[in-house]
């Protein structure tokens, strides 16, 4: 089957792993943050189901579900404690949070 | 025949479960009834094995009565695989057979009358329910030892009377003294398990295998057969006090005194002499350790029955008894004559209970005192107990007809029978252990029972409803007077047999040490002399008054003293231990862990000051750090390829 070459994709994976990797440092907002990791976990899916198509190995196919998988219970917890800042009126920028600071 | 068995061991420990949750829901009198039927129920399982052993046996083609079968050779019976390891797997199994079957008779009967006897004595006491959920607990272990059906779970009963006895002598925790001697039986029968332990991993090495069927495996290096024989002997002689390691058994007298019946009589010391009849094969192989044993035995009872002598506590005096009398047994399953051993075994269960139970009337009567010197004439207010212990008195000298006779001489004459130089040491040692019982338990008879009552005894002795004990310690004592006085007549070895018989399949009498009749008779008529001699000495100092005490200070403190061995183990093992701790606190744990500790936390927080700058709290720097050093990562590799 014709296509593009699978160079193409990893690029493209890489982009959105670089968007997101981007965005994780320089957004302040928690929610953004957030987005731009699904980003980069979507990135790295890419590149995983797109190899796995190059070599005909589905264990890469397999992998970005169990990926999937834990993308879905990190936004559990990540929504959840932006809604638990959120209840306790504390900010929503994440540089603000720094009371773990040494 | 199994199922028998399987009741037989597994009553006591329903018993002492159901006690431990019921807790204090039940009265206390209530949990001595339990203990006390699971013991009988286990007795009427031993029964059941018994007959069941009997019946299913070959018919005896030499003729005799139609009921006189052979014993069955033995079956195992398993639950389930218990372990597991490669080729290496050992059953939860039972053994029955002629030799576990007598155990267990002797186990659970003698047992089931010391706990009956224990609710009258404990009557009153704080914590009864523990007491016999203990005591249970303990007839299981023993008969879990005797009827284990391989060497793993004799060893695991073998550990657990090891428990239990710690348990009992330490039941009163309130005494110092109490707690000591626990401590000393634990640890002391703690080095027997060991060796037994090191013994079977031997086996295990040669023959991948603890089931009975190996120990009849021929091929063993003589220095491997050597090793097991030495290690099991050692287990023997911990758990039965013999020479060396028998400092824990007088100590044991801290727990109650139907304890140290039940420790003395019917269970724990008597293991050592099962185990050598139990693997007999293996002593056999190495006959040099079994004469070794034997060697220990008649050593060990002229040792406890001089030292026997000198003591002033009523339970003391019975204790060295004890050890004297297991040296008789040791002697008896030494030589080979097994069957011997273990039917003085037997009748040792009858008199040694019967004696500490009368014993225990009478300390019990005089509000706990067990100076011999203080209970002068309480024979005169106790004539019942009175005559019961002087039933057991006779029967441990051997006098007879009472059963320690018919026991005990066949020992001696089997040592004769062996016709060579040790066996006649071994035949003198027995004949002079007899004059000594003789003197040891006739002066303590003279000392206590006869004559007026002393001023203390007057003063200090009440009555229970004007008898002297109550009806569940009076029936016990009864039953063993009549058993002490009557049980040896089941063997008298020059003319019948059938205990040795009985024992034929499980632990045949060595050739060599059977003796010829003449032997029997003449060594029969030395020991009886021999102790009828010890009673006319004791007589003649302690109350005709013929004879002064021999005065010799040196040998009288050498006796009281128990022959040094408490002081020198205090030498060898605790004072370097003392030492050592003692010095190493001084020059490690003061100077070099309580200085350096406060540096070592000073150091701490000042490398802890460094690092903390790199913690800034802002979430973003975490991450490049993050990102960097995956970064780094991938172009190491990138580089290195």
């Amino acid at each position: 089957m014709a296509g593009p070459d699978v160079a193409w994709y990893l690029a493209v994976a890489a982009f959105l792993f670089g968007i997101g990797a981007l965005g994780v440092l320089v957004r302040r907002n928690v929610l953004v943050v957030l987005l731009s990791l699904e980003l980069m976990l979507n990135g790295g899916n890419l590149a995983l189901i797109a190899l796995s198509r190059h070599f005909g190995n589905g264990a890469g196919q397999i992998f970005a579900l169990a990926v999937m998988a834990v993308a879905a219970s990190e936004v559990c917890v990540g929504l959840g404690l932006v809604v638990a800042l959120n209840r306790r009126n504390l900010s929503l920028d994440v540089d603000r949070l720094s009371e773990l600071r040494g | 025949m199994t199922g028998g068995s399987w009741l037989c061991l597994l009553a006591p420990l329903g018993g002492t479960i159901l006690i431990t949750l019921c807790g204090t829901r039940i009265p206390r009198v209530a949990a001595g009834w339990i203990a006390t039927t699971s013991v009988f129920i286990a007795f009427a399982g031993a029964i059941w094995a018994f007959i069941g052993v009997h019946s299913q046996g070959p018919p005896n083609f030499l003729g005799g009565p139609p009921w006189a079968h052979l014993p069955h050779q033995g079956e195992i019976t398993t639950a389930w695989t218990w372990l597991q390891s490669g080729n290496f797997h050992v059953g939860l199994q039972l053994l029955v057979d002629p030799l576990s079957t007598v155990m267990m008779l002797i186990v659970s009967g003698v047992g089931g009358l010391i706990v009956l006897y224990s609710i009258g004595y404990m009557d009153g006491d704080d914590e009864e329910r523990r007491y016999f959920a203990y005591i249970a607990f303990f007839v299981f272990s023993m008969l879990l030892l005797v009827e284990g059906g391989n060497l793993l779970l004799l060893l695991a009963g073998w550990g657990l009377v090891g428990l239990s006895s710690y348990l009992l002598i330490g039941f009163w925790h309130e005494r110092p003294s109490a707690i000591q001697a626990a401590k000393k039986a634990f640890v002391m029968n703690a080095f027997g398990d060991a060796t037994m332990a090191l013994a079977f991993f031997i086996l295990i090495a040669h023959t991948h295998s603890l089931s009975f069927g190996v120990l009849s495996t021929s091929g063993f290096s003589s220095t491997a057969i050597n090793l097991i024989a030495l290690g099991l002997l050692g287990g023997a002689a911990a758990k039965s006090a013999q020479i060396p390691l028998q400092t824990w058994l007088p100590d044991a007298m801290e727990g109650p005194t139907p304890v140290s019946a039940l420790i003395h009589a019917a269970t724990m010391v008597t293991a050592g002499v099962y185990l050598i009849a139990r693997t007999h094969v293996i002593f056999e192989q190495a006959r040099t350790v079994e004469l070794i044993a034997a060697g220990t035995g008649a050593l060990t009872l002229l040792v406890a029955g001089l030292i026997a002598l000198v003591q002033t506590d009523i339970k003391r005096v019975i204790a060295y008894s004890t050890m004297s009398q297991i040296g008789y047994m040791f002697l008896g399953a030494g030589v080979g004559a097994y069957a011997n051993g273990m039917f003085h075994l037997l009748t040792h269960a009858f008199f040694k209970a019967l004696l500490f139970m009368t014993a225990g009337l009478a300390i019990h009567a005089l509000a706990g005192e067990q100076d011999i010197r203080q209970m002068r004439g309480i024979g005169r207010l106790m004539p019942f107990t009175k005559w019961c212990f002087l039933a057991g008195a006779l029967a441990l000298v051997g006098i007879p007809p009472f059963s320690g006779f018919f026991s005990k001489d066949s020992i001696v004459a089997s040592a004769a029978a062996l016709g060579t130089w040790y066996g006649w040491i071994f035949w003198v040692c027995g004949i002079a252990g007899a004059f000594l019982t003789g003197l040891y338990t006739f002066r303590l008879w003279f000392l206590v029972f006869p004559g007026e009552p002393s001023p203390f005894v007057r003063e200090h002795y009440h009555d229970h409803h004007g008898r002297e004990g109550a009806w569940t310690m009076l029936v016990p004592v009864g039953i063993l007077a009549v058993l002490a006085t009557v049980g040896g007549w089941l063997q008298w070895s020059p003319r019948w047999t059938p205990f040795t018989d009985w024992l034929a399949p499980a632990a045949p009498t060595l050739q060599a040490a059977i003796p010829t009749n003449t032997q029997e008779y003449y060594t029969s008529a030395a020991t009886v002399l021999a102790g009828l001699v010890g009673i006319a000495a004791a007589w003649a100092i302690y109350s005709g008054r013929r004879i002064a005490i021999p005065s010799a200070p040196f040998w009288r403190r050498t006796l009281e003293n128990k022959f040094w061995f408490d002081a020198l183990y205090d030498r060898i093992f605790y004072a370097p231990a003392a030492w050592t701790t003692a010095a190493l606190r001084r020059e490690f744990e003061d100077p070099v862990v309580l200085q350096t500790g406060p540096d070592l936390g000073q150091t701490t927080l000042e490398t802890g000051g460094l690092v903390r700058r790199i913690q800034t709290g802002f979430l973003r720097t975490y991450v490049l750090f993050l990102a960097a050093g995956a970064a780094g990562i991938v172009l190491a590799f990138l580089i290195a390829k």
